[in-house]
């Protein structure tokens, strides 16, 4: 009897994976997505993470848009854009464009926005994205000026990005924590359902205004959060899955061979980076303080064999503390080579003939910060090693309390090397190193005007942490995107899934 | 005349309990399977460098995930390579060192404790059974798993803190077996004689009661074993057990699982391997009790 049930089972299973609904989803407008990680908030100012950004271009939208193929800025919620002096940006501002709950689109949106976000005391997560503002003013309905705290020319950059507006008077009412379970903003897609660690429903925006994004294709965006990446794929074999993202090399290459999907691989600018406690936070004794350790183990990785063997696709070998496309990311920096005897002789001159212990933290792509340990440990630096959740290694390494960690940093996608540089290597909680020389110059890079004296300083203060080999920059990412042929998608080089330029084929 | 054997009182003259034993333990199958397989295990484990093919650390990312020889792989790397591409023979039979260590020192220190509890609990009865009662209770009402995720989590992972961790965690199902044990024995006459010599408790409880609750711990040791080994397989495979790069079999199915889908090898081998030993100490504990105490086989 069980043995029959057993069976019919077993063959009803079979039977239904052969009937797989293939077509289901296109014929119900409805393309069914999977997030690896649980987004906190959808509220884009209060989560900093990769699926944050995703969620926040299709739902929002921002005064400016670049152009992804171009890099080109047009106006998005703003017709046009002048500098009036230095520190001030005035906006004409699109008219007839309504928020997802009916809310007219003016200026007083735009300066709610900007003086909630600019507000150190409302605590938007990543500082970095909004607090180069200083407020902003209603000159008329639809004009409006943002005044910057000192000159900023990545301003443009930075609006076009992670800086979009929200409605003023819904926002006042229900929050960040409102926002993040009913979200509206003007964007291509309105959010109809949030259940946290479930799912996220969008749906396309028929009242979209002339956006530069362009109009929705699709009808119907389900988000699922499904952390494992196996599951991702059966459901993908299943067809309950039209497209996955960030899945890792190996099992992408698996599939590429597969005649039902479509594999496509984009660099990022995510990078991903050795951070060390040169200024000897963990510790004053930590032999991260001395330059002759941090170039040894500059010197023990091979870059060029983790880009072949490991993270393949798009990716290249970094030296700098910044991705190479951004704004002001000079070359012409001090490159290692990969050389452990090196590593080794500069160990002893160290005083460490032995090598040390040290304890090594990541956060994610465990097998990546276990073939770097494996390259610290073949040179004498044997590794405690500790794999964390993000936001945990992040407290930590605000605290000081971090030697050595695996980071990676993919800087809003914002094409601008003071996303990445500046935000580490200003003395702020992250900064492991504490140069008052390189934060001179960046800090000239940061508010100079002029492209020239910007990229001389950037270039200053680059060459000299890979002079001081402050960090062990290795590679850049790339990311692979697993999708069934009906859908028509084309990645971009910046990491933002864009739903708006998804259709059904 | 000295050769020449008197057949009546050849007929009755019984073989004494060790010799039984020994029979009993040559006609059992499944204590000679155990035995056979833990024995052969545990001399892996003490001559893993001299076994290994290759440096179990030694990193090759230009060749990762080679198959094994019985997929179509080569015999440099008879099971394989890893996802860092390191000899999976080698790391499997050095996981095994990590396996039986772990296993044998958890099992000895809840081992000291459970039977110093139990067997306290047992022989003085009153108050002191009252609250080794409680403390077992206390410690039943815990779940393992939860506990240990927990402490690890908190002190971080490492080979000593999950043996620490899993040996504080596991004696009770020693105190339990030791006090029913030493409750019975502790009526026996041969005790209340020993007392009416005037034996010291110490020398009761050493020479008197735990020679004869010694067959009964044996067994519980076997299955604490095979339940520490799995133990640290589940901290290790959900990442917070043994830290890598140490070789560890619940780390290896880990390690592999990502590419489950299209590897299943990668999966299995240590999954296998970490399968049979903890059936051949089962089986080896089984087969203990069946031959010590065979009155009470069901």
């Amino acid at each position: 009897m069980t043995r029959t049930l057993l069976k019919t089972t077993a063959l009803a299973a079979f039977a239904a994976s052969l009937a797989m609904p293939t077509f289901a989803n296109q014929a119900d407008d409805t393309l069914n997505v999977a997030f690896t990680k649980e987004l906190e908030n959808v509220d884009s100012y209060f989560n900093s993470s990769r699926e944050g950004v995703v969620m926040q271009r299709a739902v929002w939208d921002g005064l400016i848009y670049r152009d992804p193929a171009t890099n080109e800025y047009v106006g998005n919620l703003a017709t046009s854009w002048d500098w009036i002096d230095d520190t001030t940006l005035e906006f004409k501002l699109r008219e007839g464009v309504t928020f997802h709950n009916g809310e007219v689109f003016n200026a007083d949106d735009v300066v709610f926005t900007v003086n909630y976000v600019a507000k150190e005391e409302n605590g938007v997560k990543t500082q970095r994205n909004v607090n180069w503002m200083e407020s902003a003013e209603k000159i008329d309905d639809y004009t409006v000026r943002i005044h910057l705290k000192e000159k900023f020319p990545a301003a443009i950059e930075f609006l076009s990005g992670p800086v979009s507006m929200y409605p003023n008077e819904y926002y006042a009412e229900v929050g960040p924590s409102g926002m993040g379970l009913k979200p509206v903003g003007t964007g291509p897609y309105k959010v109809v359902d949030v259940v946290p660690g479930q799912h996220f429903v969008l749906e396309k925006n028929e009242n979209y205004h002339d956006s530069p994004k362009g109009e929705a294709q699709i009808a119907k965006i389900d988000i699922r959060t499904i952390p494992d990446v196996n599951t991702q794929m059966a459901e993908i074999f299943s067809g309950s899955l039209d497209f996955i993202w960030q899945v890792p090399t190996d099992q992408a290459e698996k599939l590429a061979q597969m005649d039902q999907f479509t594999v496509a691989n984009a660099s990022t600018m995510r990078v991903g980076y050795l951070d060390m406690d040169s200024a000897g936070r963990s510790g004053a004794d930590n032999p991260f303080t001395n330059k002759k350790v941090r170039e040894a183990v500059n010197y023990a990785i091979n870059r060029q064999e983790l880009v072949d063997a490991l993270l393949k696709g798009e990716s290249e070998v970094i030296y700098t503390a910044c991705f190479p496309s951004q704004f002001g990311c000079a070359q012409d920096v001090r490159q290692f080579e990969y050389n452990p005897e090196r590593a080794k002789e500069l160990l002893a001159e160290a005083g460490y003939p032995d090598g040390f212990t040290t304890e090594f933290y990541a956060y994610r792509d465990q097998q990546y910060a276990e073939a770097i340990a494996s390259y610290l440990n073949a040179v004498g630096i044997k590794t405690d090693f500790r794999m964390l959740q993000y936001s945990a290694l992040r407290e930590l390494n605000m605290d000081g309390k971090t030697p050595l960690s695996f980071q990676t940093w993919g800087s809003y996608s914002v094409n601008d090397a003071s996303a990445m540089v500046s935000q580490f290597f200003k003395h702020g909680s992250l900064d492991s190193t504490r140069d008052d020389q390189v934060l001179e110059w960046l800090n000239i890079a940061d508010s100079s005007t002029d492209p020239d004296v910007r990229k001389e300083n950037y270039k200053l203060a680059l060459q000299r942490i890979a002079d001081e080999a402050f960090w062990a920059p290795m590679f850049s990412y790339n990311t692979n995107y697993v999708f069934t042929k009906q859908v028509a998608y084309e990645p971009t080089a910046d990491e933002v899934l864009r739903f708006v330029d998804m259709s059904w084929n | 005349m000295s050769d020449i054997t008197d057949p009546l009182t050849q007929e009755f003259q019984a073989p004494s309990p060790r010799e039984m034993l020994k029979q009993r333990a040559k006609g059992h199958l499944g204590l000679l399977t155990g035995l056979g397989i833990v024995g052969l295990l545990a001399l892996v484990a003490i001559f893993a460098p001299l076994l290994a093919p290759h440096d179990p650390y030694a990193q090759s990312l230009m060749t990762r995930m080679e198959p094994p020889v019985f997929l179509g792989g080569d015999w440099d790397h008879p099971l394989g390579t890893d996802h860092l591409g390191r000899d999976y023979l080698s790391r499997l039979i050095y996981g095994a060192r990590v396996s039986l260590m772990i296993g044998a020192i958890a099992a000895l220190i809840s081992g000291v404790i459970g039977t110093t509890m139990g067997v306290a609990a047992g022989y003085f009865g009153g108050k002191v059974d009252a609250f080794v009662t409680f403390l077992i209770n206390v410690r039943l009402a815990m779940p393992v798993v939860l506990v240990a995720l927990a402490v690890v989590a908190i002190l971080g992972g490492s080979l000593t803190v999950v043996i620490c961790v899993l040996g504080l965690l596991l004696w009770d199902r020693f105190a339990v077996v030791m006090r029913a044990s030493t409750l019975q024995i502790s009526r026996r006459d041969y005790i209340a004689a020993a007392r009416a010599v005037g034996a010291s408790t110490p020398r009761i409880l050493l020479t008197e009661i735990m020679p004869n609750i010694f067959n009964n711990l044996i067994v519980v040791i076997t299955l604490e074993m095979a339940h520490a080994i799995l133990l640290e397989a589940t901290l290790s495979f959900l990442g917070l057990g043994v830290q890598p790069p140490t070789p560890s079999w619940g780390l290896m199915v880990s390690e592999g699982k990502n590419m489950m889908l299209f590897e299943p090898w990668l999966v299995l081998i240590p999954g296998a391997v970490l399968f049979v030993l903890v059936l051949a100490i089962n089986l080896m504990g089984d087969g203990l009790r069946d031959v010590t105490a065979p009155e009470n086989r069901s």
